[in-house]
């Protein structure tokens, strides 16, 4: 054997690890979200092969966690809030980028530095300061207070800020002289240009609301307003011997983004290549 | 002239997401600055300027040190850990080997995976009775471990699952780099005659230092904040091991509602992370 073909029998083999590594507990939990509760603990130990194949197959676990737990309404919640950031971010990022890119004012250069500036700094650093503001606003425990503060998104407006970059300004030169008004540009001229960014901005929007847990956690009380990784993080105080529910509450969480990112994984790496190389 | 015409437009396009970002982004840093000099009275929720006194009771309490050292200790280690390993696995992923394509989407798959939903996973696995983590290690002919309930493993198994979780998505921006990077410059180096090693540091270190630069700030600051860890597996036990001081400032505002100490701890937390950003900042643009 050739050093060339040895080395990437070798390179197979890491690659293989890995992928055990990364799907291996995603695989286990799917499997075992179909089983009853009482085959979990059963076949855990010592380890055959029915510790990673459900004998007793059973859709229990997902019934249980719409019909007792609430997770329809949860789910509900989940999408309102993710759907109300796409759109509202959306709006309000490209309008900004928008006048950042074709408008002359002064202090523009240090608005976007601010901007920028706002984009660096972590959710989390906020968010206890950021809970009183919203609960003297009045909002702590409505849909306001989970979506709103989190709207204007820095992150947003720079990744259209890019894109409006490389469009040929003569576009919108041409349609200014024939006397349309800005308003009219944005909407029917650059916006529909904007396809790719639109869809790469919604999916980062979507899968950050998605995930979000220290703000949803502190801005609401009820179950009413609940969101998807809040209420897994409650399931675990509450219910910790359900794994069978557990993991199948594991395998709803991951469902959609999963479902999402595959097919469009192009325009998300686009769009987090795009943050990456800022500076 | 242009300027007065545009003011309208400038300040329909401009106007909400300016106001959206300084009230909920720029004001609540200032005003836990702010807030930070004062003290709420727990009966009458009266506030009262007491100047740097929740400072000053911080660094007397030793609970307070704790937690500044369990933050600094997990940070020292998982820092270097995730971007190291990220770079090898972004390294990995870039050779030019068959079905390349088919690992890097499995590496995409925890981006689809939440940090908290990474926990309740990983919790399940790690149970010290019947996980099947320990399962396997008994199968293997070891001991199970205790993880998450006992104090010198429970960090470390944080730390493990954060990684779990994080390292192939810090691996993205990085492999989005290293594909960047004419081939022709790996050739002419490997022709003339560097190894792997002299390549890896003479070519491809330098031409990485922008991505490196964002993973490197990027990793410091989600993991200097980083809370639901240990807010769903150990809130903070056991024996205050996983304390840090995200989980510390949120149980003083939220549990025992002591809202100025909160926000001194916040302050400090904000303080550390800027600090070892700026000096990542600098060690970076001096080197090489």
């Amino acid at each position: 054997m050739n050093r060339f073909t040895r080395s990437h029998l070798l390179l197979y083999a890491v690659h293989i690890v890995l992928a055990l590594l990364v799907l291996l507990p995603l695989a286990f939990a799917f499997v075992s979200s179909f089983r009853p509760l009482e085959d979990i603990y059963k076949y855990m130990s010592p380890i055959t092969w029915k510790t990673f194949w459900p004998s007793n197959f059973t859709w229990g676990a997902y019934q249980m966690l719409f019909t007792e737990r609430g997770f329809g309404q949860i789910f509900l919640n989940t999408f309102f809030v993710g759907a109300a950031n796409v759109i509202g971010g959306l709006l309000l990022g490209s309008m900004a980028a928008f006048a950042f890119v074709y408008f002359e004012f002064r202090g523009k250069t240090l608005l976007f530095l601010l901007v920028l500036l706002t984009f660096m700094i972590p959710f989390e650093v906020i968010s206890i300061p950021l809970y009183s503001l919203v609960n003297s606003l009045g909002w702590v425990d409505t849909y306001a207070g989970i979506i709103i503060p989190g709207i204007a998104n820095g992150l947003v407006i720079f990744l259209f800020r890019q894109f409006f970059l490389e469009l040929p300004t003569s576009l919108v030169e041409s349609a200014r002289m024939d006397g349309a008004s800005w308003l009219r540009v944005y909407t029917r001229i650059v916006m529909p240009l904007c396809k790719p960014v639109t869809v790469s901005a919604s999916l980062l929007i979507f899968i950050q609301q998605w995930e979000s847990f220290l703000w949803p956690l502190i801005v609401t009380r009820s179950k009413e307003y609940k969101v998807i990784q809040v209420a897994l993080s409650d399931f675990v105080t509450e219910y910790a011997t359900y794994w069978n529910e557990m993991f199948a509450a594991v395998i709803l969480s991951i469902l959609l983004p999963v479902v999402l990112l595959l097919p469009l994984q192009r325009y998300y790496v686009q769009g987090i290549a795009n943050t990456g190389s800022k500076e | 002239m242009k300027l007065k015409k545009n003011i309208g437009s400038i300040l329909l396009f401009l106007l909400p997401t300016l106001a959206g970002l300084f009230l909920f982004k720029l004001y609540p840093i200032f005003s836990a600055l702010v807030q930070s000099l004062y003290t709420t009275q727990f009966f009458t929720g009266e506030k009262s300027f007491v100047g740097l006194q929740n400072y000053q009771s911080l660094f007397v309490d030793p609970v307070f040190w704790n937690s500044l050292k369990v933050t600094l200790v997990f940070n020292l280690i998982i820092n270097p850990l995730q971007i190291v390993l990220a770079f090898a696995l972004a390294m990995l992923l870039n050779t030019k080997i068959k079905r390349i394509a088919f690992f890097r989407g499995i590496h995409f798959v925890p981006v689809a995976v939440s940090v908290p939903t990474a926990c309740v996973l990983w919790n399940i696995m790690l149970s010290p009775e019947q996980g099947v983590v320990n399962s396997i290690l008994v199968a293997l002919g070891l001991d199970p471990q205790p993880f998450l309930g006992s104090s010198t493993q429970a960090l470390g198994s944080i730390i493990a699952i954060a990684s779990w979780k994080g390292v192939g998505y810090w691996a993205l921006f990085l492999l989005a780099g290293l594909q960047e990077i004419p081939g022709s410059l790996l050739e002419a180096s490997s022709l003339d005659g560097a190894s792997r090693w002299k390549q890896f540091i003479h070519v491809i270190l330098p031409l990485m230092k922008r991505p490196l630069t964002f993973i490197v700030v990027a990793v410091t600051t989600a993991n200097f904040l980083l809370f639901s860890p240990m807010y769903i597996l150990t809130k903070g036990g056991p024996e205050n091991s996983t304390n840090v001081l995200m989980l510390e400032s949120f149980n003083n505002a939220f549990l025992y509602s002591d809202m100025g100490r909160s926000y001194a701890i916040m302050v400090i937390l904000l303080l550390i992370t800027l600090t070892v950003v700026a000096l990542q900042f600098k060690w970076l643009r001096t080197s090489h």
